[in-house]
């Protein structure tokens, strides 16, 4: 079986493709605690990466996706619901 | 002095994005030259559409002024707004907005329909791949308030916020919008229109109006106020004007470029060409009234200049209609017929062309119009040197709004 997960080079690769902003993965993986906010990401942006991410792995994610405060929240809600889902 | 003086708003900013230029600086060289620029539309996926010729906004890279988050989520007609913008704070002389500040600046633009390519893209992915393709932008690239939203967020500007839909006129009423806000009360106003109809979906929208011009030569095309008048020719782009009380500009030593001295808008419905004589005359007599200033102290009309014969000479009565004899005497110009017209955004960049004027002391010509067949002084091949204190701007839409602006020199005003 293969394991999916999305990693934070996967998630500055969408933020760049969703949002137009630009961050280092090195950095992102610095300061996952970080509130996208403060990263210039909003919660229409990171509606965009959760579209992008149900249509990659087709299946949807939890309704309140979009509401994560971090990057570290997201990731680990959205790998838990890809392993739930394997 | 009295200190009971009305507030006055004046023009401290000027920001031009046209296809003739990038900059007011550049824009108005062009203006003065009588330089035509309408050419073969190139812009992807119109090449085989029935409208060939229009006045395309080339070598614009809007990422050299904004920064890249902006422009994922906007159209291209926002990206000629926020640039703009850029342009005109920076003439201002207004840099980032002290937090104090941010509710004494308020944003106003004018629409004429919003995000076409933005909307055609997403559109396009509906109905090819499914709703989830959509991305969540489009629920606000393409409507007709985006630039005043996205300018506002960018810039920080959290004092009133405005969108004026009224057709192309809407561009004056939107000058006017911003104009009652400083006198209200609000420091500044960021105001303008640009529109980006050179894409398919919004220039299959245009070939209904049977105003718009399809001749293929571009020197031939749009040749308003002459036998030769075949309609108009589209363009994109804009312009934005920082608009901001008088006293607030003379205490930081900004330059005071023109004062918004008065406007009157009407509204005589769609393609109602003879009708809009009236309407517009109706227009310029509001905007002379509320500016207190007599016909005879207008020295240069921005004609409207649509191209439809009849509408043209609807134009050539209204302003005698409104300025009396002096409107056969008065010089006229159409700078838009070496550009196109820009919808909202025309207005907006004659009303930048006419402040720059009054400071050059020259009217610019009206590229590709020699033979005039209206009883007016319509300025051809170069431009005339003249003393302008005092600009009438005029505009009228396709579904019948008509709107008229006054404007008088900066230099001239008491302290």
């Amino acid at each position: 079986m293969i394991t999916t997960e999305v990693t934070v080079d996967e998630l500055a690769a969408l933020m760049k493709k969703a949002a137009g902003i630009t961050v280092d993965p090195k950095e992102l993986a610095q300061s996952l605690d970080a509130p996208f906010g403060t990263l210039g990401l909003d919660s229409l942006a990171l509606l965009g990466i959760v579209g992008e991410l149900e249509n990659r792995y087709s299946r949807p994610l939890p309704p309140d996706a979009e509401r994560c405060k971090t990057p570290r929240e997201f990731l680990d809600l959205v790998n838990d619901t890809l392993k739930a889902g394997a | 002095m009295s200190t009971q003086r009305p507030r006055r708003a004046v023009v401290t900013g000027i920001g031009v994005i046209a296809p003739n230029g990038l900059r007011a600086d550049a824009y108005w060289k062009s203006v003065r030259e009588g330089l035509g620029v309408l050419d073969r539309i190139t812009r992807e996926g119109c090449e085989h559409l029935p409208l060939r010729v229009a006045g395309e906004v080339r070598a614009f890279d809007a990422a050299d002024l904004i920064e890249e988050r902006f422009l994922v989520q906007t159209d291209r007609f926002s990206h000629f707004a926020m640039a703009a913008t850029v342009l005109a704070l920076d003439d201002a002389g207004l840099g980032a907005v002290d937090p104090e500040e941010a509710y004494d600046i308020g944003v106003v633009t004018a629409a004429g329909s919003g995000g076409g390519e933005f909307g055609q893209r997403e559109l396009q992915k509906l109905w090819g791949q499914g709703s989830r393709f959509v991305g969540p932008y489009q629920s606000i690239a393409w409507f007709y308030a985006a630039s005043t939203g996205q300018i506002s967020i960018r810039g920080g500007f959290k004092g009133p916020c405005g969108v004026v839909a009224s057709d192309e006129a809407g561009g004056l009423d939107a000058i006017a919008h911003a104009a009652r806000g400083v006198r209200r009360g609000t420091a500044a106003m960021v105001v303008g229109a640009a529109e980006a109809p050179l894409a398919p979906y919004s220039m299959v929208c245009q070939l209904a109006y049977p105003e718009l011009s399809t001749v293929e030569d571009p020197d031939r095309a749009y040749r308003p106020f002459t036998k030769g008048a075949c309609g108009f020719v589209p363009a994109e782009g804009g312009a934005m004007l920082v608009v901001e009380d008088e006293r607030r500009a003379r205490d930081r030593g900004a330059a005071v470029r023109a004062v918004v001295a008065g406007h009157a808008a009407t509204f005589t419905g769609a393609s109602q060409w003879e009708r809009s004589r009236e309407g517009l005359a109706h227009a310029i007599r509001g905007a002379l009234a509320e500016a207190d200033c007599a016909p005879e102290e207008i020295d240069v009309v921005f004609a409207d200049a649509l191209g439809v014969p009849a509408a043209d000479r609807a134009e050539a009565l209204a302003i005698a209609d409104a300025l009396g004899a002096h409107g056969t005497r008065v010089p006229v110009t159409a700078p838009k017929t070496g550009i196109g017209r820009a919808y909202c955004g025309a207005p907006l960049l004659d009303t930048a062309a006419a402040v720059l004027a009054m400071e050059h002391g020259q009217i610019p010509p009206t590229p590709n119009v020699f033979d005039i067949c209206h009883d007016l002084d319509v300025v051809t091949s170069n431009a005339r040197p003249a003393e302008l204190r005092t600009a009438l701007i005029l505009s009228r839409g396709l579904m019948g709004s008509n709107a008229a602006l006054v404007v008088r020199r900066g230099g001239d005003l008491a302290r």
